[in-house]
């Protein structure tokens, strides 16, 4: 199934030659018969590749071939480009239904109107930033993130310009090699990367931070979060069954912002100045407690919420993190008790556990990746942390009235980044 | 009917150009190897293959060594140690 990604990244990074073997999907849960008939198939197919190979310099050059992705780097000057496609202007009909067509057809957007990248309105999203400074290049097909580029998807998703620094901001969090972003690209896994606004920037652009945050009807979160997937789309390649490989995506994947809600938050900001943090998490999962009138209850009930033999968070145990979005009135039943953040990340390290037992059952038993006091566990009963430390429990406050918080699990060893947010340099 | 032109968002192709060499005539006396992408079964699958190879083709050694994670690419002293001893590597990938 991975087929298609893997012919298509060796297109982008220009290597010719390089010999695929392919079995049927899926090795995965597959008894010893069925993995000796793929290994027959891979030999097989290797026999043939040898008896008729052509081409190359001699494979003991293959040892010295550098088959890396390039590097991503920062700030230099995107080359020409050998793709005259990425470049090229075109003439459409002038009505919003040619227009969503034309894009549709190019798959070229997410399924929804846009507004038109006219070289007048792209100018205006960059305003004076140099279209051709390059942010690095983006996976899957590691294409060069040119601001741009950037500036297209972002008025096609119907951002303001102000909105950009922010944008820009986000993409730089999400090239930071902690990120992972090959990961959260091509993966399986429904994972999207939610953008998190802090700092006074946020209410300036209008990112909104109450009642039904995650969406639907607040301009800013819906169009910042929708240029991110263009972006994803269009400049990292990652199309959906072809080389974003999620087995089912999700909604989260159409847009993910929000912006903490400092003013109903008991502990203040995560970030007092202008920053965006990038967490690849998956859909919100929803807290429902409208009974508890202590923090030991609300958070009781938190804690049971990240545990799942479902999710990534903890069975791949050094990258996992969890994300708390307490709604307001959560927060303030649990910093009534005398809680504060740091508090509330200890108790969800102490009690988001399964005993072994449980853990047993399915989900990645067996090819999970755990230290070696984990492995060295042999009670049943013993109770096991989903994420390494309470540092990697994030815990914002963010919606309106209502008795429901949510908790994001990550994915794909990528750990969440935070950029400020600056005005872009001429 | 007007018309409207509008600029591509598809991001610039990055450059570059690598030919692989090509795989040898036979496998006889070489030594292969596997990098594991440490999904489940890869381990398996590789030991069979390997196996394989060994008693049908002549392989003089088979090198399997595994990746710290699935979704992060093989560390650097993997590769080049691979790359020291391998005539050629099967790098697993997908699941």
């Amino acid at each position: 199934m991975f087929q298609g990604l893997a012919q298509s990244e060796l297109r982008a990074l220009g290597i010719s030659g390089l010999p695929l073997v392919t079995i049927e999907h899926p090795l995965g849960g597959e008894r010893s018969e069925g993995i000796t008939r793929r290994a027959r198939q891979a030999v097989d197919q290797l026999t043939s590749l040898l008896t008729t190979a052509t081409g190359g310099t001699g494979h003991a050059e293959l040892a010295r071939t550098n088959l890396r992705p390039p590097a991503v780097q920062a700030g230099f000057t995107a080359p020409a480009t050998n793709n005259p496609a990425a470049t090229d202007l075109i003439t459409v009909d002038d009505t919003p239904e040619a227009v969503l067509a034309a894009f549709c057809e190019r798959q070229w957007c997410d399924g929804l109107p846009i507004v038109p990248p006219t070289e007048a309105r792209v100018r205006a999203m960059l305003d004076g930033a140099p279209g051709e400074r390059s942010l690095g290049v983006m996976p899957p097909l590691w294409r060069v993130a040119t601001l741009e580029k950037l500036a297209v998807n972002a008025v096609m998703a119907g951002c303001e310009p102000a909105a950009f620094p922010l944008i820009v901001a986000a993409v730089e969090a999400m090239l930071e090699p902690s990120f992972n972003l090959y990961g959260v690209q091509a993966t399986t896994h429904p994972v999207a990367p939610l953008l998190i606004v802090h700092g006074p920037i946020a209410s300036e652009l209008g990112v909104h931070s109450g009642s039904g945050c995650f969406g639907p009807g607040f301009r800013a979160n819906a169009t910042i979060g929708r240029a991110i997937r263009l972006i994803l789309l269009n400049v990292g390649g990652a199309w959906p069954g072809r080389h974003d490989m999620a087995t089912q995506g999700s909604p989260a994947k159409f847009s993910y912002c929000i912006a903490e809600r400092v003013d109903a938050s008991p502990w203040g900001a995560l970030h007092e100045d202008n920053v965006v943090t990038v967490f690849g998490g998956e859909p919100p999962h929803n807290v429902n407690d409208h009974v508890s009138t202590t923090a030991g209850g609300i958070l009781a009930t938190v804690a049971d919420t990240a545990v799942s033999l479902g999710s990534n968070v903890g069975w791949y145990f050094s990258q996992s993190q969890l994300l708390i979005v307490l709604g307001p009135e959560h927060a303030k039943t649990i910093a009534g008790d005398g809680l504060s953040r740091g508090d509330v990340q200890r108790f969800v390290f102490e009690h988001a556990r399964l005993p072994l037992r449980t853990l047993k059952l399915g989900g990645m038993w067996g090819i999970h990746d755990w230290p070696h006091w984990m492995h060295a566990v042999t009670d049943d009963e013993a109770l096991l942390p989903q994420v390494p430390s309470p540092e990697d429990v994030m815990v914002i406050v963010a919606g309106g009235p209502g008795k429901h918080s949510s908790v994001v699990p990550n994915c794909t060893f990528s750990r969440a980044v935070s950029r400020p947010i600056r005005p872009i340099s001429p | 009917m007007s018309h409207i032109r509008v600029l591509s968002p598809v991001g610039v192709a990055s450059s570059g150009a690598v030919s692989v060499p090509r795989l040898p005539p036979s496998l006889a006396g070489r030594t292969v190897g596997f990098i594991d992408n440490r999904k489940a079964n890869f381990d398996l699958l590789a030991d069979e293959i390997g196996a394989i190879l060994s008693a049908e083709h002549g392989v003089k050694a088979v090198i399997r060594r595994r990746k710290a994670n699935a979704a992060t690419p093989a560390a650097p002293e993997i590769l080049a140690g691979l790359a020291k001893d391998c005539d050629v590597v099967f790098a697993g990938s997908a699941d």
